[in-house]
Order: structure tokens, then C-alpha cells, then sequence
């Protein structure tokens, strides 16, 4: 479990760091997303799988960590909120400069 | 009141403030003075908060939901803490007045001012919080509300500066993430307090330096420290001027306040403290010099703010890099005046540009006005002054202390760094008073109507009073910093042992 999730987080921050230093300010946007998935994927492992049954149950087995599943909960809801915010923005940027080429957004120079 | 009150209002007045402003959308003067009651109550209650830790010196807690301290979320009013909360709330319910007598159509938009009692609450939020993913939330929660109030700006280029913002700020989002999931594996806690204990118990964890490089990047983002600055000078000059100088005074003071808290408690075994404070040094130093020379470069008055921030912020993160008791009430007492005089100096820029012609802040377009608006000469002149570090106003008192601090610890270079910056300051700052104010107009043009210079003037005023009566604010600096020299009072007053 451990290797797979090293692997699945590993990918991700792959793809997402490529995505990112793209010029395309579409593609970049998803790179971020593909990131910050990558995280949340990261705080799950750290604790979430370390027991077998949820927490605050009456089961007798070793019970797996709350915390990081509360913690990415809260973490992909704020992504997802900063991922539309992204979305609006850029719908405005394409409206007002006609394009998604990184390299022409760039009239606030002085 | 009790502790449960004072501590929580500060977040909470703001927090319900903003949806209930909401609905007061139709009808946009009742809307504006519910927004600056709710700021005047908030800045009260702050007042009354650092008037009971002046009874009761070990700070004040509040468990969140009566969970027990390494569990839940626990709010700390420590001196620290505290002092930065006035000076948020201080600053914050000028930026209102401003808002208030703004002639900017962003200003009337319904959602303005829901979004500036946002900015407000979660800034008060990331400083009085206890648990580090708490302060990832409130941080998140300050960029969005930034974003969206830079975003409606009545300047073109605003949404482009927001979008930069925005994309910058989420990959330190992210950073600081990576960090609560480092910190969380290694030591199994979020708690700040309880994070200070483990982390001394047990430093040599590998995650704890992988942390602490996160940790570093993310602050410098939020903090607009020089390499990671780029996205600053745009965001600060196409943003609506009463939010322009909230971000340019009091949002990049977070970062200054993610050092603190580094540098003081978390990462305390030597090794790491000296890399910590070398890198902010560094950066400090190479901040000032940039700022300086980068801000004389500019053509427009809210840029060549934006970049002499870049330069104070430096000062301030040389005073944390040093890290004596006096070096750290020097940042503390620099982040204050800071924040009171850029705030002051963007809004008489902000002042200046609606009053212009066509409305923009840059130098071709403000050369020769200044003719027929006296009185925001004097306030400049004023600002300027105090930007400079030339007494009798405040930016004396928080460069004197800085000295002070650096005669202490043997590195006097810091009078010669003090004097470069001050004279680059003056260079960059007469030389708009000069286009502003001495040069002839030859279009002859007319001064519009525009925002009121209510809130630059008590701001500027303040500088006055501060620089000439600082004795108050240097004592609760002087509190705050020997609080901080001792960790074990921290984690003693949230972990209650």
C-alpha cells in the first residue's frame, strides 16, 4: 500500500509540475489541480490506512487515523474553491485578451 | 467579558458581518456603514483584548469546543499574537473609512465590502489561531477575499493581477500542505504548542527540515520576500487603493508572522535556527537593496509603493534573522509603523489618482496636480519622511531599534544598510513629490471630485503621534519579544502544563 501510494503521489506531482510550467494558462490552471491532488493524496498517507476499521466505531480492531481524512476533506473542498475561482478568472482573462498564451497576458508592466 | 469572547470576536464579528452584509446589498450606504460598525466593534474588542493580557501577561486561550489542547483547535492570545491583531484592526478599520468616502465604482459593488470584512476575519484568524492547518485555512481564506476585491478593480488590468495572485498563492498553498503533512508524519500533531514540544524532543526527524524548507517558501510567497516578490508589485499597483493598501501593509505581514512563529518556536535545535535565520537575513539584506533601487525605477506612485515594501519587509526579516530579544521587539515594533505608513501613503496615492483627470496612478498622468490638492502634499511629504526614517515620526523609532538591536549583537553594517535604504527612499519619494507637486502642469487640467482624505490624514497622524509618544508601542514590542525568547511559556499556556 505504502509503495502504491509513494508511486500515485509521485505521478501526480509529476504531471501536475509539468502541467504547471506550461505556457497555455488552460493547461497550467489543470496542473494545479492535478497538484493539489497530489497533496491531498499525500495527507492521506500519511495515517489514513494505518489501522483497518474507521474510527469511533465499536469494533475491536486497530482503528485507522481521523485526522488526515479531516484534514484533505477540508483541503479539497479549499481546492475546489480556489479551482473555480481559477476557472472565473480565467474565463475573464480569455473575454478580455483573447487568448491563453501565458506570454500575452502581460500588460501590467509599469 | 470572557476570555471565550475576546478571543473569538475578533474572527467571529467580521466572519457573521460578511454574509449579513450581503443582505443588506440593496440598499449600499446602510451597507457600508453596517461593514464599518462591524470593524469599529472588532477593533474595540481587540483593544480590550490587549488591555486584559495587560492584567494577565501569560496570554489568553480558548479551546475550541472544549476539546483538550493538542486535539482540537485551540485560539492563542499571547503578546504576539495580540500585536499583531491591533495592528490588523487597526489598519483594517481605516481601509473602511476609505472605503466609505471612495468615489470607486469596484467600492459600490455588492459584494466590496462582505469581501473586506473577509479579508478582515481571516486575517485576524491566521494570527490568533493556534494550529498550523487552521492557519493554512484562514491564509487560503485571505488570498481568496484578496483575489476577489483585486479581481472587481476599476483598473483594467486588475483581473490579470488578481489571476497572477491567485496561481502563486495556490502553489504555496500547496507548499504549505506539503509542510502539514511532513510535520504530521514525523511527530503526529498540528497543534503549534504541542508541534514546539515534539519537535524538541526529537529534532533530528528528517521530515522536520523537509517542513521547515516548505514552510519557508510558503511564508516568503505570503510575505512577498524578495525571490518570490514578482507577483506583488503588479497585484499591489491594479488593485482598488483601500485594498491595495490593506495588501501592501497589513496581508504581507503574514509572512513576517510565519517567521516569528518559525524562528521562535517551532524550529529551535541550532543547526536548522542558523540555516533559518541565514536564509532570512540574505533575503532581508538583497530585499532592501532591490526594493530600493527597484522602486526608482518605476513610473507609477502605487508601484514604487509596492516595491519599497519589498524593502521594509526586509529590514523586518533582518531584525528576525538576528533573533536577540531586542532585535525581534525591533521587527515587531517595524511591522506596526510599517503598516501605518504604507497604508497611509497608497491611500494618498490611491487619493491622488481619483482625483486625476483620467484616473491612474502613474507620474505622467499625476505631474503638476498636485497644485490644487495642498493638504495631500503635506500628508505625502509627511509619509515620505516617515518612509525614510527621519524623526520626529515613527519610521525613526522602528529604524533606531533596528540599530539599536544590531549595535548588540556586533553587526554594525546595519547603519550602513539603514542609510542606503534611507536614501534611496528619499530619492524615490521626492522625486514624486517633486513631479507631483513643484512641477508645472502645462495642460492646466482640472481636478475632479474624488475619495476624501479623511483616512490617509488619521493614518499620518497616527505616524506623528507614534513617532513622537512611542513609549506604549515599544513596551508591548518589548513584552512580545521577551515572550518569544522563551518558548516554554507558549506551549506551557496552550498544552496547560
Amino acid at each position: 500500500m505504502n509503495l502504491l501510494m509513494a508511486l500515485a503521489v509521485g505521478t501526480l506531482f509529476g504531471i501536475g509540475m509539468f502541467q504547471i510550467l506550461r505556457r497555455n494558462v488552460i493547461r497550467s490552471a489543470i496542473g494545479m489541480v492535478i497538484l493539489s491532488n497530489g497533496v491531498n493524496l499525500f495527507l492521506l498517507s500519511t495515517g489514513a490506512y494505518d489501522g483497518v476499521v474507521a474510527a469511533y466505531t465499536t469494533a475491536s480492531q486497530q482503528i485507522s487515523d481521523p485526522v488526515p481524512q479531516a484534514l484533505i476533506l477540508t483541503a479539497i473542498v479549499i481546492s475546489m474553491g480556489g479551482f473555480s475561482m481559477v476557472l472565473a478568472l480565467l474565463y475573464v482573462l480569455s473575454v478580455r485578451y483573447k487568448t491563453s498564451d501565458s506570454d500575452q497576458i502581460n500588460e501590467l508592466k509599469y | 467579558m470572557s476570555p471565550v469572547l475576546l478571543i473569538t470576536l475578533p474572527i467571529l464579528l467580521p466572519l457573521l458581518g460578511a454574509p449579513l452584509a450581503i443582505f443588506l446589498r440593496r440598499n449600499h450606504r446602510l451597507q457600508s456603514y453596517f461593514a464599518l460598525g462591524v470593524s469599529t466593534l472588532a477593533l474595540l474588542v481587540s483593544l480590550w483584548l490587549a488591555w486584559t493580557l495587560r492584567s494577565q501577561p501569560s496570554g489568553l486561550v480558548v479551546q475550541l469546543g472544549s476539546w483538550p489542547a493538542p486535539f482540537g483547535i485551540s485560539l492563542v492570545a499571547d503578546p504576539v499574537s495580540v500585536f499583531f491583531l491591533l495592528m490588523v484592526q487597526l489598519v483594517m478599520w481605516s481601509g473602511f473609512v476609505y472605503s466609505l468616502g471612495s468615489k470607486e465604482y469596484s467600492a459600490s459593488y455588492p459584494t466590496y465590502y462582505p469581501f473586506f470584512l473577509m479579508l478582515s476575519a481571516s486575517l485576524s484568524g491566521a494570527f490568533l489561531t493556534g494550529d498550523l492547518f487552521n492557519l493554512f485555512v484562514f491564509a487560503e481564506l485571505v488570498v481568496i477575499s484578496g483575489t476577489v476585491l483585486t479581481a472587481i478593480s476599476d483598473d483594467r488590468y486588475g483581473v490579470e493581477a488578481a489571476y497572477k495572485y491567485f496561481y502563486i498563492s495556490l502553489l504555496a498553498s500547496v507548499m504549505l500542505l506539503l509542510a502539514v503533512g511532513s510535520l504530521y508524519i514525523a511527530y503526529g500533531t498540528l497543534n503549534m504548542a504541542d508541534l514546539a514540544r515534539r519537535i524538541s524532543e526529537s529534532p533530528d526527524n528528517p521530515y522536520a527540515s523537509l517542513a521547515m524548507i516548505f514552510l519557508l517558501a510558503a511564508f516568503m510567497v505570503k510575505g512577498a520576500v524578495m525571490p518570490f516578490h514578482f507577483w506583488q508589485p503588479d497585484f499591489h499597483t491594479a488593485a482598488p487603493t483601500p485594498v491595495s493598501a490593506m495588501l501592501s501593509s497589513i496581508v504581507v505581514k503574514l509572512g513576517v508572522y510565519g517567521f516569528l512563529r518559525m524562528s521562535t518556536l517551532l524550529f529551535l535545535e541550532a543547526d536548522a535556527l542558523a540555516v533559518l535565520r541565514g536564509v532570512l537575513i540574505v533575503v532581508g539584506v538583497t530585499g532592501v537593496v532591490l526594493g530600493g533601487l527597484a522602486a526608482i525605477g518605476t513610473f507609477n506612485a502605487k508601484r514604487m509603493l509596492a516595491y519599497s515594501t519589498l524593502a521594509q519587509i526586509g529590514f523586518i526579516l533582518v531584525g528576525i534573522g538576528w533573533g536577540t530579544e531586542v532585535s525581534l521587539a525591533a521587527a515587531l515594533i517595524f511591522s506596526f509603523n510599517h503598516s501605518l505608513i504604507k497604508s497611509a501613503m497608497l491611500m494618498i496615492a490611491g487619493y491622488l489618482s481619483s482625483r486625476a483627470p483620467v484616473k491612474g496612478a502613474t507620474f505622467t498622468n499625476l505631474t503638476g496636480l498636485g497644485k490644487q490638492l495642498p493638504a495631500a502634499g503635506v500628508l505625502f511629504f509627511l509619509g515620505s519622511m516617515a518612509l525614510a526614517g527621519l524623526p520626529p515620526l515613527n519610521g525613526f523609532i522602528s529604524k533606531f531599534w533596528l540599530f539599536k538591536s544590531g549595535v548588540e549583537v556586533d553587526r554594525l553594517w546595519i547603519l550602513g544598510l539603514i542609510g542606503f535604504s534611507g536614501l534611496l527612499t528619499l530619492i524615490y519619494t521626492l522625486r514624486a513629490f517633486q513631479k507631483i507637486w513643484w512641477q508645472a502642469d502645462e495642460t492646466e487640467r482640472q481636478v475632479k471630485k474624488g475619495d476624501s482624505l479623511l483616512a490617509p490624514a488619521f493614518l499620518i497622524s497616527l505616524c506623528i503621534l507614534f513617532g513622537l509618544w512611542p513609549e506604549r508601542l515599544v513596551e508591548l514590542a518589548h513584552a512580545a519579544a521577551s515572550w518569544m525568547i522563551d518558548p516554554a511559556q507558549y506551549i506551557a499556556l496552550v498544552l496547560g502544563g
